[in-house]
Formats: C-alpha cells, sequence, structure tokens
C-alpha cells in the first residue's frame, strides 16, 4: 500500500467514528447556548457518562441501555451547573470547570471497578461504521429541524436572545435555561457513553482528554447552527485521524506536532469565524444573551 | 473582611462540609477523620505546610494572572499555558546561555517572564484585530503550549544523558530561585506575595486600577479615563502573563530542576477558579490560593493515611468550588460576571 | 507462615551485627508510588499485584501505597511523606522517579529505595526491573506464524528505549518465521489515551495489518479492538486473554511479586546490597501467556522450542547479525549487542517502519 493509500483507506470512516462522541457533546453545547447560556463543564458531563453507560453495559449487557445511561448521567451532573448558574447566580466559566472538576473526580472514582473489564459493544456494521456513528448523524438534522422550526425551538432561541423580551411573551426563562443545560447534559453524557461503549470499549479515567472542552469553542466555529456542528465536529476527527494516519504512513513530521494539530486547526477556524463575526455580527447567528460574552 | 464576605465564606465552608460529608458517607468512610486527615496532610507538620506553600505558588501566581485581565472584564483561562511558555521560554535562556554566570539567574527568570507575556500577548492581539473571544483562544493555546513542552523534551532539547527519556538537562545551581532552609519553598513564593500587595495597591489605589474598573462596565468611556481599551486589553493580559511565566519558570528550574511535561499539574485552571471565587479581589484571592494549594498537597497524605483512591481528592476539590460558589454568588453581581 | 517468621527471626538473631541495614523486628511499612491509576489494568496493576503478593507473603507488614504521582518532584515529596509515616522501604514504581529516589536516599540513609528500571544506584538505592524482549520475540514469533498480510503493526507512546526494545525484539522475532514481516509503528503520545489507542488500532487495521502489539499503559483498548475488528492482537503487562479470546495470540506480562518478595526479604534480612537486580523469563518474573486459539499447533512448538533455548542460555536476542532500519549492518554475526547501546537503544531494526523521532 502506497503511503496515500495508507492515509486515505478509512480516512472518513475513521473520522466520522472519531467525531461522533464529539459531535454529540456539540449538539447538547449548542442548544445550550442557544438558550444563553456557556457550560465548561462538558467534559465532566461526557465523563460521568462514559463510565455510567461502560457500567450499564457491564451490568445488563446491553449496548443501547449503556448509552440511556450515560446520557442520564450526564444530565444529572448537568443539573449541578444549573443549580450553581441559574438559581445561585454563580459565574459561568468558573461552574463549568467547578463541574469539570466534580465529573473527573466521580467518574474515575466509580470507574476504577470497571477498568479492564470485557464488554461487548455494539457490533460493527459494514465500512466500519457504527451506531452511533448513526444516532449522532441522525441527531443533527433532528437537532436543527427542532430548533429551527417548532414552536418550542423557537422559545428557547428568544430565550437565547434576550430573557427580558422572552418574559413578555410569557415564557419563564429559567426554566427554559434550565432546560437547555439539562439537554446539554443528556447530549454530553451520550457522546461520552458513545467514546467508551463504542469507540474504546473500555473505561479509563479521564479518557475525553479533552473533547468536551473543544467542543465548546467548535459551537462558536458552528456558529450555534446544529448543521454546522456536523462539518465542525468533522474537522476535529479529520485532525486526529490524520495525525494518527500520518504516521503509520511514515510520514516525516515528528508525531508530537501532528498531535498539536485538531488544536491548531480548531484555533485557526475559531480565529477566522470570529474575525468574521465582528465584521458583521448579525450574519454570525449569536444568540444576543451570549453576544455580550463574545463580541465586546 | 466585610461582614457580608465573612457570611458568605462561613456559608460555603457549610455548605462544602456538608456536601464532603456525604459523598464520604457514600464511600463509606467516616467524614471526621477524612477531615483530620486532609488537615494533618495539609498542615499538621512544619514539613506539610511547606509542601502546602510550594503547590500553593504557581496556583496563586497563575490566580494573579487571571485576575489582572478579569479587572477589564476579560475572561482568560490561558495561565496555563503562559506558564509553559514562561517554562520553556526560561529553559531556552539556560540552555543557550553564553553571558557570565552571576547573570545567569536574572536572565533565566526575565525570560520566562517574558516567555508568559507574549503567550499572553497573542490572545489579547488576536481579540483587539479581530474580535477572537480571548476565553475559548486562551483555552487553546493552552493544549498547543503543553504540547509544544512535549515536543520539545522529547526532541530539541531532550537530554542526552537521560538515555531516551524526555526531559532537558537538569538546571544549574546558579540558575535555580533561591529556597528556604531545608524545605523546596523558594522565592517565587515571596514574589508572589510582593507582586500581589502591589497589585492590590495598583488595581484599588491607583488611577489606573479605578480605570480599568470603568472600562469594565462600559468600554466607551476610555476617554473619560484617557485609557484606550485595546492598549488595556495588552497590558492586563501581558502583566498577567509575567506572572504565569513566572510560575513556570519557578516550577521548571527549581521545584522539577528541569524541563518536562505536565509541569504545570492544572495550577492554571485552579488558578482561574481561585481568582473567580475570590471575586477577583486580590486578598481573598491570596487566601484561597493557599487553601486550595494546601488541599491538593495533602492528597497523597490522604491516600496513605485513609486508603482512598486520588479521585477522592479531586472530587473534594470539585465540591469545594461547587460550595463556594453556589453560597457566594449571590453578592457581586458587576459586569465580570456573565 | 509460622516457618517465615521463624526464620525471619533467626535471621535478625544473625544479623544484629550489621550495620547500615540492621534487620528489624518489627514486619516493615513499605511504600508503594505508582505513575497511573492503581487499577489501570496495565503496568501499574502489575506493580500493586506485586504489593498485594508481598503483602500476603509476609504478614503483619503495613503497606502503603499511592497512585497517580507525576514524575515530578512531586514524588519526592510522596516519599518523604511515606518515610515519615514510618516506610522503611519504598519501591518508586516508575523510570521518571529516580534522580528523585537517589537524592531522596542520601538525605534518608537508612530508608532503602528499590526503583524499577533504572540505571543507577546510590548507598540505599537498588534498582529492579524485569527483560521482557525475549518474550516480546517470542510473542513476534507467533505473530509472523499467524500473520497472512505479513503487516504487523506496533501502538507505543513515547519512542523510550524499553519501548523500542520491545519493538525490535517484536520484529525480530516475526522475521525468524517469516523474514519479510515489517512492523509499523504509530506513538500516541500519551501513557493512556484510549481514544487514541483505539483509532491507533483502527488505523492500523484499515493499512492492512492483521496482528497488533503495544507497549502503553494497559493494552486493554487495542486489544478490545482488534478484537472487534476480527485481526489479532499480542498483550503486555497483563495477560489480555479474557479481553480478546479470539484475537489473542499471547503476550509479555509481568510478574512481579516474587522478585519484589526476594527484595524486602533480603532487605529485612540485612543481606541486600544495592545493584541491578533484573528477572526474566527463567526466574518467573515475565511470563509468557498462554497462546490463543489462533496459534497453530507446529507454530506453538517452534515457540516453545525458542523458548527453551532461550532459557537454556543457547539463543540471545540481542546478538548479530542485526541491520538497522537504513540498512546497515550494526552486529555481526554472533556479535553480542553492549549493555549501553541495549540500556539506550534509540534506532530501529530493518523491517520497521517508523521513527524513533
Amino acid at each position: 500500500m502506497s503511503s496515500v493509500d495508507i492515509v486515505l483507506a478509512g480516512l472518513l470512516v475513521s473520522a466520522l467514528r472519531s467525531a461522533a462522541p464529539l459531535l454529540l457533546a456539540l449538539l447538547g453545547e449548542c442548544l445550550t447556548q442557544r438558550v444563553g447560556r456557556i457550560n465548561l463543564g462538558l467534559e465532566g458531563q461526557m465523563l460521568v457518562g462514559a463510565v455510567a453507560g461502560y457500567a450499564t453495559v457491564a451490568a445488563t449487557g446491553s449496548p443501547w441501555l449503556g448509552l440511556a445511561g450515560g446520557a442520564v448521567a450526564g444530565a444529572l451532573l448537568s443539573t449541578v451547573f444549573g443549580w450553581l448558574t441559574v438559581a445561585a447566580g454563580a459565574n459561568a466559566f468558573a461552574s463549568g470547570l467547578a463541574v469539570w472538576m466534580l465529573g473527573l473526580g466521580l467518574s474515575a472514582y466509580l470507574g476504577t471497578a470497571f477498568v479492564g473489564v470485557r464488554i461487548e459493544g455494539f457490533p460493527l456494521w459494514i465500512g466500519g461504521l457504527t451506531p452511533t456513528v448513526a444516532l449522532a448523524l441522525v441527531l443533527v438534522p433532528l437537532t436543527a429541524l427542532w430548533l429551527f422550526r417548532t414552536r418550542s425551538g423557537l422559545r428557547w432561541r428568544a430565550v437565547g436572545e434576550s430573557e427580558h423580551s422572552a418574559r413578555a411573551l410569557g415564557i419563564v426563562p429559567w426554566r427554559v435555561a434550565l432546560s437547555g443545560i439539562v439537554v446539554g447534559g443528556l447530549f454530553s453524557g451520550l457522546g461520552g457513553a458513545a467514546l467508551s461503549i463504542d469507540i474504546t470499549r473500555t473505561w479509563a479515567e479521564g479518557m475525553t482528554a479533552g473533547r468536551g472542552l473543544v467542543a465548546v469553542g467548535l459551537v462558536i466555529v458552528a456558529r450555534w447552527n446544529p448543521w454546522l456542528c456536523l462539518p465542525a465536529a468533522l474537522l476535529f476527527g479529520l485532525g486526529e485521524a490524520l495525525a494518527l494516519r500520518l504516521q503509520a504512513a511514515d510520514s516525516a513530521v515528528a508525531a508530537h506536532l501532528l498531535h498539536m494539530l485538531p488544536y491548531a486547526v480548531s484555533l485557526l477556524v475559531f480565529t477566522l469565524t470570529c474575525a468574521s463575526l465582528r465584521r458583521d455580527p448579525r450574519s454570525g447567528g449569536a444568540p444576543a444573551g451570549l453576544r455580550a460574552v463574545f463580541e465586546r | 473582611m466585610s461582614r457580608s464576605a465573612v457570611r458568605d465564606a462561613l456559608r460555603g465552608l457549610l455548605l462544602f462540609l456538608v456536601l464532603a460529608s456525604t459523598f464520604f458517607l457514600l464511600i463509606g468512610r467516616d467524614p471526621v477523620s477524612m477531615f483530620g486527615a486532609i488537615l494533618t496532610a495539609a498542615a499538621g507538620s512544619g514539613y506539610a505546610v511547606g509542601e502546602s506553600l510550594v503547590r500553593a505558588t504557581p496556583i496563586l501566581l497563575c490566580a494573579l494572572a487571571t485576575l489582572v485581565p478579569a479587572r477589564l472584564g476579560l475572561i482568560s483561562v490561558g495561565a496555563e499555558g503562559q506558564l509553559y511558555a514562561g517554562a520553556i521560554a526560561g529553559t531556552g535562556v539556560m540552555i543557550a546561555w553564553a553571558g557570565p554566570p552571576p547573570l545567569l539567574l536574572p536572565a533565566v527568570v526575565l525570560g520566562g517572564m517574558a516567555g508568559g507575556a507574549l503567550w499572553a500577548l497573542l490572545p489579547a492581539l488576536l481579540r483587539n484585530a479581530a474580535g477572537v473571544n480571548e476565553t475559548i483562544s486562551t483555552l487553546m493555546l493552552n493544549f498547543v503550549a503543553a504540547l509544544a513542552v512535549t515536543w520539545l523534551v522529547y526532541g530539541a532539547w531532550k537530554n542526552p544523558q537521560s538515555q531516551g527519556w524526555p526531559a532537558t538537562v537538569e538546571f544549574p545551581d546558579i540558575a535555580r530561585l533561591p529556597t528556604l532552609g531545608d524545605s523546596r519553598v523558594h522565592a517565587g513564593l515571596l514574589i508572589a506575595l510582593a507582586a500581589a500587595v502591589l497589585l492590590a495597591w495598583l488595581l484599588g489605589r491607583t488611577r489606573w486600577g479605578l480605570g480599568l474598573d470603568v472600562l469594565c462596565s462600559n468600554p466607551r468611556l476610555d476617554s473619560v479615563t484617557s485609557l484606550s481599551l485595546a492598549r488595556q486589553v495588552l497590558l492586563t493580559m501581558a502583566v498577567g502573563g509575567t506572572l504565569a511565566g513566572l510560575a513556570g519558570i519557578a516550577e521548571a528550574s527549581v521545584v522539577q530542576g528541569r524541563l518536562q511535561s505536565d509541569l504545570a499539574q492544572g495550577a492554571g485552571l485552579s488558578g482561574f477558579l481561585v481568582a473567580w471565587l475570590a471575586g477577583n479581589r486580590v486578598g481573598r484571592t491570596v487566601w484561597i490560593a493557599l487553601g486550595v494549594g494546601a488541599l491538593l498537597a495533602s492528597g497523597d497524605g490522604l491516600q496513605m493515611s485513609e486508603r482512598v483512591p486520588s479521585s477522592v481528592t479531586l472530587v473534594v476539590q470539585g465540591l469545594l468550588f461547587v460550595a463556594a460558589l453556589g453560597a457566594a454568588a449571590h453578592r457581586d453581581r458587576g459586569t465580570r460576571h456573565v | 507462615m509460622i516457618t517465615n517468621r521463624r526464620l525471619g527471626l533467626a535471621a535478625i538473631a544473625a544479623a544484629l551485627t550489621l550495620p547500615a541495614f540492621a534487620a528489624q523486628a518489627a514486619p516493615p511499612t513499605i511504600g508503594y508510588i505508582y505513575v497511573g491509576p492503581e487499577k489501570d489494568f496495565g503496568y501499574n496493576t502489575s506493580m500493586d499485584v506485586g504489593r498485594q503478593f508481598v503483602q500476603k507473603n509476609l504478614p503483619g507488614t503495613k503497606t502503603l501505597h499511592v497512585e497517580n504521582i507525576p514524575e515530578t518532584a512531586e514524588v519526592e515529596k510522596v516519599m518523604e511523606r511515606m518515610i515519615r509515616s514510618g516506610a522503611r522501604i519504598i519501591f518508586a514504581t516508575s523510570y521518571g522517579y529516580l534522580d528523585y529516589a537517589i537524592s531522596l536516599g542520601k538525605k534518608y540513609p537508612k530508608v532503602a529505595f528499590l526503583h524499577a528500571g533504572g540505571l543507577k544506584t546510590g548507598a540505599n538505592v537498588g534498582t529492579y526491573w524485569a527483560n521482557s524482549d525475549d518474550a516480546m520475540y517470542l510473542a513476534g514469533m507467533a505473530a509472523g506464524a499467524v500473520s497472512k498480510s505479513g503487516k504487523l503493526g506496533f501502538i507505543g507512546a513515547f519512542p523510550i528505549p524499553q519501548v523500542v526494545r520491545s519493538i525490535n525484539a517484536f520484529t525480530l522475532g516475526a522475521q525468524s518465521v517469516n523474514p519479510q514481516v515489517t512492523t509499523t509503528v504509530v506513538w500516541t503520545g500519551g501513557w493512556l489515551l484510549p481514544p487514541k489507542e483505539a483509532e491507533a488500532a483502527n488505523s492500523l487495521i484499515d493499512a492492512g495489518i492483521d496482528v497488533i502489539g503495544g507497549q502503553v499503559d494497559s493494552p486493554m483498548t487495542y486489544a478490545q479492538t482488534a478484537e472487534k475488528r476480527g485481526v489479532h492482537v499480542v498483550g503486555k503487562d497483563v495477560d489480555v486473554s479474557h479481553l480478546a479470546p479470539k484475537a489473542v495470540l499471547t503476550g509479555a506480562s509481568w510478574n512481579w511479586g516474587p522478585m519484589m518478595l526476594k527484595l524486602v526479604k533480603e532487605i529485612e534480612a540485612g543481606t541486600w546490597k544495592p545493584s541491578h537486580v533484573r528477572g526474566d523469563m527463567k526466574d518467573g518474573t515475565v511470563v509468557l501467556d498462554k497462546f490463543g486459539p489462533a496459534v497453530p499447533e507446529a507454530a506453538r512448538k517452534t515457540i516453545l522450542a525458542k523458548k527453551e533455548e532461550i532459557l537454556a542460555n543457547k539463543f540471545k536476542v540481542w546478538a548479530g547479525p542485526l541491520t538497522t532500519q537504513d540498512g546497515k549492518p550494526l552486529l555481526a554475526a554472533g556479535a553480542p549487542m553492549p549493555m549501553e547501546q541495549l540500556e539506550s537503544m534509540q534506532f530501529f531494526v530493518k523491517g520497521v517502519i517508523g521513527t524513533v523521532k
């Protein structure tokens, strides 16, 4: 196999696989940011989702139940973030980081019993795709259509634009904000479970390795649009897949530089996105509630 | 401290005790002995106190590095990356130094500060020029800086005597900050405390500091304060970066003795949390940083005496921040919040 | 057990005149420090299993164990705390702890330090390690025999000598069965990064590789991936047969317990002298895992025969003829590899695809 062949063989599938857990978390954070909240605790939620999902599969033998278990765990942890930011009015970034820390510790503690435990995950479909990739791909249009075409989606967007105006319309902003946070928790927990049940079929503490944090930034790259979450996640997945495949193809580039690739690429796209947003804020689609954060 | 601040602190402490005790009971441990073990490990002997101070020093510096830009309303999580950048720059100076030996230490320290400042100026420039949100850009740059360290210690700067193991050559004694007696407490702590005092004065008592407050609440008032927002963005980030860079070169030269991966051990993010918990007030930042440093330093002692895994300390730390944030949030609703 | 105690007491009586490590009457407190999670189903678990073995076989012994201590000055602080808690023996189980062990050894001359894999000793600092290269060679033979494509893969964390040696031994073993095999190496950049390990395994498999070996903190992820994708795997550090029952060929596992126990007993008896203790398959510190179903009977016979040769010292893995990656001959036929070159190996043999940088 020539070098080019090695790099290209299954690159798209590999990128999709790598991107699926991230995409799920990304969709979740997209919705959360659409109601005007920014949750850095995504990483912790993914981790508890990963361990809960893994434990559920180990206990029940069903990977689908595992995904559900992971989603529930992520949602539970997100309520801590919800309490801190909605009820107690604490700073969003600090709260997110605190939730991340909590999630990291709790998942590590609960997971020690499951390291090295064997689970049977999803069966492989043709082309190397798996049900979690399909699930993530299906959720993209579902989320987009819900957000842009339904009344409840409209209510969420209204709250994200202006809690004041939303209240005038009879919407209760804190309920919507909390819903947005919890749904974000569901999605990110699902993403974490997809990672441990499907991609690696193992559990190890801290295994998400920053994916949750990257997702928060990628939402901006995706311009808060669920449709664009797919290419954003794919971008990162592609960076990761390329970094490993270039090594397998014996490229001369140092492995460590290649490992920087996904983050550097994300940062580059992020910079370009912010630049164009600044030129024309209206085109960006940023919820006005977040604009205070992002377009000072 | 004002009465409401004391009330908040007590409320936070009470909430923390409740949450942590619940957790300890759930994992089948006696809360009293756990808290006792944490306290003993953190401060039960002169030695323990010293180690807590060592752990707290980079956290304090990174907290100050977060605090200065925050006074302008910037939310930077970049202290960790700036710490690494400072460590890289200072190590580079050490490796390439060809000047007189007595000047090596100041050169290394200045190099570290400069490295941190430059790494902080990057997101500042991006913000000024292209409106790039500093929170996300600093977050990503943290990853890049950490990976850069790995790249260097495995590649160009790998110590040829280390038989393939990744680390640079050791810092010669003359390039290390002085330490206190037999412990590993080093001059970086003194510099951090001095910086805290200086910043408290600058931010609270000078026209510059008050000007920052005004700019923070309304960026269009720059004519009133005769400060330009863009310039202050650069300045505050650079000041922060200098402090974080100092933390980095201190860790590399005197605490570790060489540049290696995972130098920061989360000091940057802990520092961010400390600064925001303290409401970006310098005095409170110092106390909270010392407390957090002590808690983190007690981790291995807790593992040893109570036979719990390392994740327990992480959970306790998370619960501490959650409790402090939850209880103290009702005050200080200025524009420094999101 | 009672017999042990009697022997111990007798040894104490006999050793009362010895200096420095004068035998103690009470059972020792032993400290263990791990660089990663204790329960990682890999390297650290293997060290912890050793600790449990010592604890079980020396009744009354107290062991202190601390996990997730990075290879920084933090470990010095942890070791010091252990000593202040009464530890008389410290097992520093990760390579990067060496300099700290040595410097702390100077501060506490009455404490014995045992470091994993180091190449420096002190007055009270010794090292312990085991040669897994022989077992990796044999595992490579299995890989060479089973691989249909002739392409092997290896997932490593960092290009440090211990990993490079495993890769070379693995490749040499495979080439002894099929001279055309190649080994493609991918570095993950971290000791415990399951998503990267899974992705590395997948990309290797996509490139046509059908046997994967590795040396990261735990083999569990790439073993699971190999099982899922229907290719084969060779384990390291721990036996992966329960995780990958169809995919596993064999593996090179650790069994630190007996070596650790022996060292502790020597220290307690006062007969220990700091040195580089090295185990291997012969003394059981390294174990060649049982064969998986895919290894044909004929191959098993060949491999086991080679194992006997190694155990009888008739065959040396690190002896010529040896050619490096770019085709240059390194060792002439029969010439042994010098110790320094072996312990600091930073080159690949011919047939390995990848860089050491």
